[in-house]
């Protein structure tokens, strides 16, 4: 569905993307992660071809340098921040799109509807939160039902209800043979959606393959901050013994735990186990700029 | 629906919703109205009356149509860029050619529409004060005005694609304007006495600006001794003539609509989105 080959974009002396190769198959999810500037969305921008660039990009057969209106017609794109025009309605702005790809008007209000947005219809797209500006734009990628959904941070801005429900759609469209995009630096979601990985950093491919075989991108680490009544000490003896690997600092009243995301749940079942009254709790789920890669694959430096 | 349609009719649209459309129509009809009226009272309302008031008009259109295009045209890309649309529409399957077109042909019926309705409700006043004799030079007077509309939209369509912000493009489109409509005329007289310049010089002097082109073509409509409208058309008119100069002016002004948008889609192709 999607083959990139040599992908490179310069601004003056500076290369926001050099020569990434990867590919894409129907039916299949690929998570593009690195830190902020990594230049995923400057990829996401070769792939629709809004900028110019070097190498080939083929959207199913279609090469975007030469014909990248028609590769568009078959691209739904979620941008990070959708922009729309603020004095349309809901209504307007997804029959405008549909318009602009020759969908029917009933398949924009059916659009609309699916994303929970039918009872803002009437409303002008300049008053809509972050959220609903965010479903609208959900409700205009898909429009057109297209065969390559690329999803731009898709997660940014989205609570945790709405992450789960981000999760069931790429799902959907991975049943349905459709493939999927999504950029993120929310290393933590990336087990549950992608099939593949495509890790960049400061514009090079560092890693490129199967998200089973990338554990250690995806296993990121998380800073866990628990409360506890009573003494710290014995606390801290046990998040050390649970998990080893961890890193525990004590500020005031508070224990910091720096681990995998996936212990986090283990550490307070064991404390909660071994009776130590848990008072409070807060998580911070690291992003990828803050990850350390681990790569089991090192792409040859390019 | 061709995606060039669809941009149209969303141009239109937005036009008509705007409140840009209504303030510049009725400032159309109230200056013209006045102007009229004040022109059909000194003549008595003569057959001559309604010539001299076609011929203000088109002093006052040669002013205003021009700044309404330049300021529509400046704002239309630059405006898009900077709400982050622009974008967000060339991720459509869309070519920066369609878009650009669609832009242009929306915007120009809007102009138009605006011309019509100021310039027109105007006529229409007139035509019962005074009786109309001279209808040919008012239809003339309307359809260079929609050329030059065009013409200057086109320009300000060119300086929106070069800025990279809306207000930047505005106050670079002001210095356009009065450039080519307050400046040029005397600064072209001033170099003619100064270095004498020759009817073909001066006949240049006028084709690189489509105001000009647009005031000497309607002095050759009406008479060519009217002294209304300029001193550079009555140096054009009597160093080069009406025949040879009519038909270059009216390809010219074509080129003035195709060209300026021709290079602006071009250098909005080459630009990154």
């Amino acid at each position: 569905m999607l083959t990139v080959t040599g992908v490179t974009k310069r601004y003056g002396k500076l290369n926001a993307i050099e020569n990434v190769d990867f590919s894409l198959a129907a039916g299949k999810v690929l998570a593009v992660i690195g830190p902020n500037g990594a230049g995923k969305t400057t990829l996401i921008k070769c792939l629709l071809g809004l900028v110019r660039f070097d190498g080939t990009v083929l959207v199913d057969g279609i090469d975007v340098g030469r014909d990248g209106h028609r590769a568009r017609a078959k691209i739904g794109y979620l941008p990070q921040n959708p922009a729309f025009h603020a004095d349309l309605t809901v209504a307007e702005t997804a029959l405008f799109y549909a318009d602009l790809k020759s969908v029917s008007a009933s398949r924009a209000h059916d659009g609309v509807t699916a994303v929970g947005l039918a009872d803002h219809a009437h409303k002008k797209v300049g008053e809509l939160s972050g959220g609903m500006r965010q479903r609208l734009g959900l409700a205009v990628a898909m429009l057109a039902d297209p065969p390559l959904l690329i999803l731009d941070e898709p997660a940014t801005g989205l609570d945790m209800s709405a992450r789960l429900e981000l999760r069931r759609l790429v799902a959907e469209q991975r049943t349905s043979n459709h493939a999927v995009l999504l950029s993120t630096h929310w290393l933590e979601d990336v087990p549950y959606i992608a099939d593949d990985v495509l890790a960049l950093d400061r514009g090079k491919s560092v890693f490129f393959g199967s998200t089973k075989d990338s554990v250690a991108v995806t296993a990121s680490a998380s800073q866990l901050y628990i409360r506890v009544d009573g003494e710290n000490t014995h606390a801290v003896e046990l998040v050390k013994h649970v998990a080893p690997e961890s890193v525990v600092t004590v500020m005031g009243d508070w224990i910091i735990v720096s681990c995998l995301a996936s212990e986090k749940a283990k550490i307070v079942e064991h404390l909660v186990v071994a009776a130590i009254k848990v008072l409070d709790i807060r998580v911070e789920e690291a992003v990828s700029g803050q990850a350390t890669f681990t790569l089991p694959t090192q792409v040859d430096g390019r | 629906m061709h995606p060039i349609m669809v941009i149209f009719r969303k141009e239109v649209r937005d036009a008509v919703r705007s409140r840009w459309m209504v303030v510049f129509a009725l400032t159309f009809g109230i200056v013209a109205l006045v102007l009229s009226l004040v022109q059909a009272s000194s003549d008595n309302i003569s057959v001559q009356g309604f010539n001299r008031t076609t011929a203000a008009l088109t002093n006052l259109s040669l002013l205003l149509v021009p700044l309404l295009a330049f300021v529509i045209g400046a704002g239309a890309i630059a405006g898009e860029r900077e709400r982050g649309t622009w974008t967000m529409l060339l991720s459509q399957p869309i070519t920066v050619r369609q878009l650009m077109i669609g832009k242009f042909a929306g915007l120009v019926v809007a102009i138009w529409a605006t011309i019509a309705l100021g310039f027109g409700g105007a006529g229409m006043v007139v035509a019962l004060v005074s009786p109309i004799t001279d209808v040919g030079h008012y239809v003339m007077f309307s359809a260079l005005s929609a050329i030059l509309a065009a013409a200057t939209l086109s320009i300000g369509m060119l300086i929106s694609v070069f800025s990279d912000g809306r207000l930047k493009a505005l106050s670079q489109a002001m210095v356009v304007w009065f450039v080519l409509v307050v400046l040029y005329d005397l600064a072209a007289v001033g170099l003619a006495l100064t270095f004498s310049a020759s009817g073909r010089s001066l006949l240049i002097a006028v084709l690189a600006n489509p105001v000009e082109c647009v005031r000497i073509f309607f002095i050759m409509s009406l008479e060519p001794d009217v002294d209304v409208l300029g001193p550079l058309g009555s140096y054009v008119i009597n160093e080069v003539g009406r025949g040879t100069a009519i038909s270059l002016i009216a390809g010219v002004l074509v080129l003035w609509i195709v060209i300026p948008l021709t290079v602006a889609i071009s250098v909005a192709r080459n630009h990154d989105a």
